[in-house]
């Protein structure tokens, strides 16, 4: 509410908040998450089944992995409130960008959590260990921090469409495709060993990535929310 | 009237000139035949075309949400189609070239052609929102917020697939620029070069006119202008 002692940053955390209660009563976004990652991952495994590829095509496989289960639930934030009805609520009760950061933070929760269940089960099943965690952990982060910058706004654009599903990996993909390129080349130095001195430039492009990427989508949300 | 029968003649005059002059390549270091180096008199003016056009209808996009003037909307739809057409007339004529000197249509450590695709499938994106989309102005407001999106994108593609494909490219880059962007072709090269750009840049504009006014008369809330 404009003028009263509620500080932005509070209002933002309550939308993710009301995000993850409603998430924890219907489990909308999370279940088909983790469960297409799953099958992603359990369909790739198998068919390498007894072949050894090297660490390059792992790196690949892993963001492909996480790139489709991202695609098939980030979108969720802004559908479930289009199709509850809700959205319209949303809009009277607060600022357009607070919802946009509450919706982003809320799916970068939920890309944390997938993180943190598809690697030790990628290590396992694939059979790859990365040979420097410090490199494939800040490549995860800072690639995981853009799926969620610059899908939230792409999100907000399908949820106002007919074919939703499809649609969100299509405009996402030539988006994401910087970030994807950067993020495999990190992921392979990380599974092949290599160190900091190796993806300097990868990290600044992430990095720049990111903030460009939200700095963007901060200007332009409100043209697609007040649509 | 004009303007149509003055890119007719000159474009009449760059195909005859391409194919009666000797070709841009040396024959002695060319891949495959010589001749088929002639291709590059119009499939680069092709690409640029499509490249210019995308610009193009960013520009509108931004003028769009800034003025919420739906003249606007009509012209950055206009320059994307143009632009998809170009874009593909760009990679089958790339493509063939591609096959008489490398011997393979495609290939995907080539960064032209990993660039034109994404052109391709950014366009694709763009018209696959637009006929998802119920109305008019929703969908000009989101279209135009995805086309800048895309935009900026471009940008870090134009700077990350350079460094990720350094040392592998066959494109021929002496034949226009060489690595330092020097000019390095031969003054008739040059000549017939850029009068096919711009007799491409001219139907470009000439097409972009004509489907404008078609545009203009079919819905009359579009001022005349």
């Amino acid at each position: 509410m404009p003028g009263s002692s509620v500080s932005w940053a509070a209002k933002v955390l309550a939308v993710t908040r009301k995000d993850i209660t409603a998430e924890f009563r219907t489990r909308y976004a999370i279940n088909s998450i983790l469960m297409f990652a799953l099958v992603t991952l359990t369909v790739i495994s198998m068919a390498l089944g007894l072949m050894t590829p090297d660490s390059d095509l792992m790196a690949a496989l892993f963001w492909v992995i996480l790139f489709f289960a991202a695609m098939s639930g980030l979108a969720q934030v802004f559908i479930k409130e289009e199709e509850a009805g809700t959205a319209l609520i949303l809009k009277l009760s607060t600022e357009g960008l607070v919802i946009f950061f509450g919706k982003l933070i809320f799916n970068l929760l939920l890309l944390t959590v997938l993180s943190v269940l598809i690697v030790p089960l990628f290590i396992i099943l694939l059979k790859v260990t990365p040979q420097n965690w410090a490199v494939f952990l800040i490549g995860l982060v800072l690639g995981d921090i853009g799926l969620a910058g610059a899908t939230t706004i792409i999100a907000a654009i399908v949820a106002k469409a007919t074919v939703k599903g499809a649609l969100f990996t299509v405009l996402s993909f030539p988006i994401l495709l910087p970030l994807l390129m950067a993020v495999i080349d990190i992921t392979k130095v990380a599974f092949g060993g290599g160190n900091f001195g190796d993806i300097s430039t990868g990290l600044q492009l992430l990095v720049a990535y990111d903030v460009v990427m939200v700095t963007v989508s901060v200007m332009l949300f409100d043209f697609v929310w007040r649509q | 009237m004009w303007w149509k029968i003055l890119i007719f003649a000159a474009m009449s005059a760059v195909i005859i000139a391409a194919f009666m002059t000797p070709s841009p390549m040396n024959p002695a270091i060319s891949l495959g035949d010589a001749d088929v180096y002639r291709i590059f008199y119009f499939h680069v003016p092709q690409a640029w075309v499509a490249a210019l056009a995308f610009v193009l209808s960013m520009i509108f996009s931004i003028k769009f949400l800034k003025t919420r003037d739906m003249q606007y909307d009509t012209k950055a739809v206009l320059a994307a189609k143009l632009g998809l057409v170009f874009a593909v007339l760009a990679t089958v004529t790339g493509s063939i070239f591609a096959k008489m000197t490398w011997g393979e249509f495609w290939n995907w450590a080539e960064i032209r052609e990993v660039s034109i695709f994404i052109l391709l499938i950014i366009y694709g994106a763009y018209f696959a929102l637009r006929s998802a989309l119920p109305n008019a102005e929703t969908k000009a407001t989101l279209s135009a917020v995805l086309s800048i999106l895309f935009a900026v994108s471009a940008v870090f593609l134009i700077f990350i697939l350079p460094r990720l494909y350094a040392d592998f490219s066959q494109h021929p880059s002496d034949s226009v620029v060489d690595r330092e962007g020097q000019i390095t072709m031969g003054a008739t090269v040059a000549a017939i070069f850029f009068s096919s750009l711009a007799v491409f840049t001219a139907l470009f504009a000439w097409i972009y006119n004509v489907s404008l006014r078609i545009a203009k008369a079919y819905d009359k809330n579009l001022p005349e202008n």
